[in-house]
């Protein structure tokens, strides 16, 4: 009966955070927590519709109105009808656009790989303005992840995202390839300030108390003030000079109750106090990064690791673990909460549908070049079969791999939750609507 | 009283019987052993051919020799695999499976291949990962089997206790080492890092050459430490995975 009470008033309290914020940004909200209003399908019942691109969806859908927008790595922004996927507009940009879009007042925002920032008008896609910034590159560094040769450097190829744009009290704010935390006014596009980071921001700034939150490759986590692009404080992350594995800000934050959760690839999920930047907890997951943006609901953090593959809840004031389980390959995909279900996508090409609770596995969906299999990317177990992948070091070796991992249809995109109908892209190009 | 001759020739007829009995078992065993070797003679050689994974066909190269006992070696060109040494090989008649010792990873273990010598043919599946796929071979001619390197016994200077540390990923790692000669037979040695963890290393292969001492272990997916004798200590690198790490190993005080 107490359980049951608990439950009404935890759906209660999550619903009201997402209504005050609205679903039309990364994470659902300026503040990042991943949470959703329900319906949900706890029950897998069909492919409600697929919508075709040319290329990768690796970013997330948003939705305003009848329409859900997103970008794919095809270098296009699309709208399409949420009811029948049919298109409305695309517009083209001059790179992927590896990006979540944020709309707002009747403009979307977002950035592409061509080194641009966008907004288009959200019914027609037209061009408003467009804001160059120092140009976009991903992380490098010599002899990453121990590939050869050592001393060549190298992009690295698991940084897959852009930074997504958070907008709230007309201001629009993002990271850059080019090291800087930027905020533009959100009508005109002027530049408004700078932040100068040490490395890539490829995380999404996540905005709670006048404050920017967000993490950069250079091992920092930093709180901007969002008026004056000053910093208030940062916090060191793990540092690994040798194959700088280990190091970097990937993951983006969620602010809950005065309290930051961020993933590192220094593999801990960190707690921070938001006013000091004080570490409140860390959970340490043995050498595994956290990519994944940490969902925060009732008192629960959810996230997912990378090589190690975990599902984890912990607990939100202490970081004691409350369910670990068996997440099956590569956790990139932040899981989204709606009610007593979390979605999440696997980088195995499946989808999965968990019990909030527990962590029991609802559903799952597989995509059909998951199922395919080709060239046994995946073991029997769908995990990912390393030694059909990376069995070689040298040049090239360990960049083609990463590629044909993701020939199985990845699941890196952060799953919208909207009208009793999930949304995600997926590696094999396709946006899917399943309900 | 008139069944003796009855008898007689019932004994004679035993006697025949038994020999020709002895005569046909002597024949069956020479067929069966003549059938035998030529099972053996058929199988013994290298054999080439694809293996027909979805999406992508592989190469694959194996070498079957029949001695005193079977060995052989496989090559997968496609998958940075030569003449990795084969294991279990079990042959029965036309029938003959083996593991391939190569191509283990987190979670995965050492392909399995399991073929049936047909029209001259070797025809199979080749198991990997919890995935099967079907192959056919052809002889392409003599067996050239891969022997794996053996360990060697080591130098003097090299045996005994050895201590050393290093740093990964943040976490301080202490190693310590032990060789040890056994007459004429290869060394053997104790090797030991201890991190969060106290890992015991299983040592797969000890190699000398002049000043130079390779270790390698099959912990953690391969392990293994190279190192050169200088002025009493072993100046070396720890390789793990893609990781190289510097690791001076010094006799302890």
């Amino acid at each position: 009966m107490r359980l049951s009470l608990f439950l009404i008033l935890s759906v209660a309290v999550c619903s009201l955070t997402l209504s005050a914020h609205g679903q039309m940004m990364f994470r659902g909200n300026a503040a990042h927590t991943g949470v959703y209003s329900g319906p949900a399908p706890r029950q897998f019942h069909r492919i409600k519709w697929k919508f075709p691109t040319g290329n990768r969806i690796v970013a997330s859908p948003v939705i305003e109105g009848r329409l859900i927008y997103f970008g794919s790595d095809d270098g296009n922004v699309y709208a399409v009808e949420s009811e029948t996927g049919r298109q409305v507009w695309k517009t083209k940009t001059r790179g992927p656009v590896s990006a979540t879009p944020a709309v707002a007042n009747g403009i979307l925002y977002i950035g592409s790989y061509d080194g641009n920032f966008y907004a288009l008008n959200a019914e027609t896609g037209e061009l408003k303005w467009k804001f160059a910034t120092g140009g976009e590159r991903r992380f490098e560094a010599r002899g990453l992840h121990g590939m050869q040769p050592k001393n060549q450097t190298i992009a690295d190829p698991f940084d897959v995202f852009l930074s997504s744009p958070v907008v709230i009290d007309g201001a629009v704010y993002f990271g850059s390839g080019d090291g800087h935390v930027y905020r533009l006014d959100a009508n005109s596009g002027d530049l408004n300030w700078k932040f100068k980071t040490g490395d890539v921001v490829h995380a999404s700034p996540a905005f709670a108390d006048d404050t920017i939150f967000v993490g950069s490759w250079d091992s920092y986590f930093y709180a901007i003030d969002a008026k004056s692009g000053k910093e208030k404080w940062r916090f060191h992350g793990g540092e690994d000079a040798l194959i700088h594995n280990q190091v970097g800000f990937q993951s983006s934050p969620a602010i809950e109750n005065g309290v930051v959760y961020t993933g590192c690839r220094d593999a801990q999920l960190y707690a921070l106090d938001a006013t000091s930047g004080k570490q409140k907890w860390k959970f340490d997951n043995q050498l595994s990064w956290v990519i994944t943006s940490p969902a925060v609901c009732n008192g629960r953090v959810y996230f997912g690791t990378s090589d190690s593959a975990l599902y984890h809840v912990v607990e939100a004031a202490t970081g004691k673990s409350l369910v670990k389980q068996d997440g099956g390959a590569y956790l990139f995909s932040s899981p989204a909460v709606v009610n007593n279900t979390v979605f999440i996508g696997v980088l195995n090409g499946t989808f999965v549908a968990r019990d909030a609770e527990t962590g029991k596995v609802l559903w799952e969906f597989q995509t059909d070049a998951s199922k395919e299999n080709k060239g046994w990317v995946l073991t029997a177990e769908r995990r990912f079969n390393a030694p059909m992948l990376f069995f070689d070091n040298w040049k090239e070796g360990p960049l083609i791999a990463q590629d044909r991992q993701l020939s199985v249809g990845s699941i890196f995109s952060s799953p919208l939750v909207a009208n009793g109908t999930v949304y995600f892209g997926s590696t094999d190009g396709f946006l899917y609507a399943i309900d | 009283m008139n069944n003796f001759p009855f008898v007689a020739r019932r004994r004679h007829s035993f006697l025949v019987l038994t020999i020709v009995a002895l005569i046909c078992f002597a024949f069956a065993l020479m067929g069966m052993t003549a059938m035998a070797a030529e099972a053996a003679s058929a199988l013994d050689g290298r054999w080439s051919g694809k293996i027909q994974v979805p999406g992508q066909e592989l190469i694959l190269v194996v070498d079957l020799a029949h001695r005193a006992s079977w060995n052989g070696s496989a090559t997968l060109p496609g998958l940075n695999v030569k003449g990795a040494p084969l294991t279990e090989i079990n042959v029965q008649g036309d029938d003959v499976s083996f593991g391939i010792q190569a191509m283990t990873g987190p979670g995965v273990e050492a392909p399995k291949i399991q073929a049936r010598l047909s029209d001259k043919k070797l025809v199979g599946d080749f198991l990997q990962g919890g995935n099967t796929a079907r192959f056919i071979l052809e002889k392409t001619g003599a067996p050239q089997v891969e022997e794996p390197l053996r360990s060697t016994p080591v130098a003097k200077e090299f045996e005994g206790d050895w201590k050393g540390d290093y740093e990964l990923l943040g976490y301080p790692r202490k190693v310590t080492l032990k060789l040890q000669n056994h007459a004429s037979q290869p060394a053997s040695a104790d090797f030991v890092i201890v991190g969060r963890n106290v890992n015991n290393l299983p040592v797969v292969r000890i190699t000398q050459q002049g000043n130079f001492i390779t270790i390698e272990s099959s912990a953690f997916g391969g392990l293994a430490y190279e190192g050169r004798l200088e002025n009493g200590e072993i100046h070396g690198t720890l390789l793990q995975g893609p990781v190289e790490v510097g690791l001076v190993l010094r006799h302890p005080k």
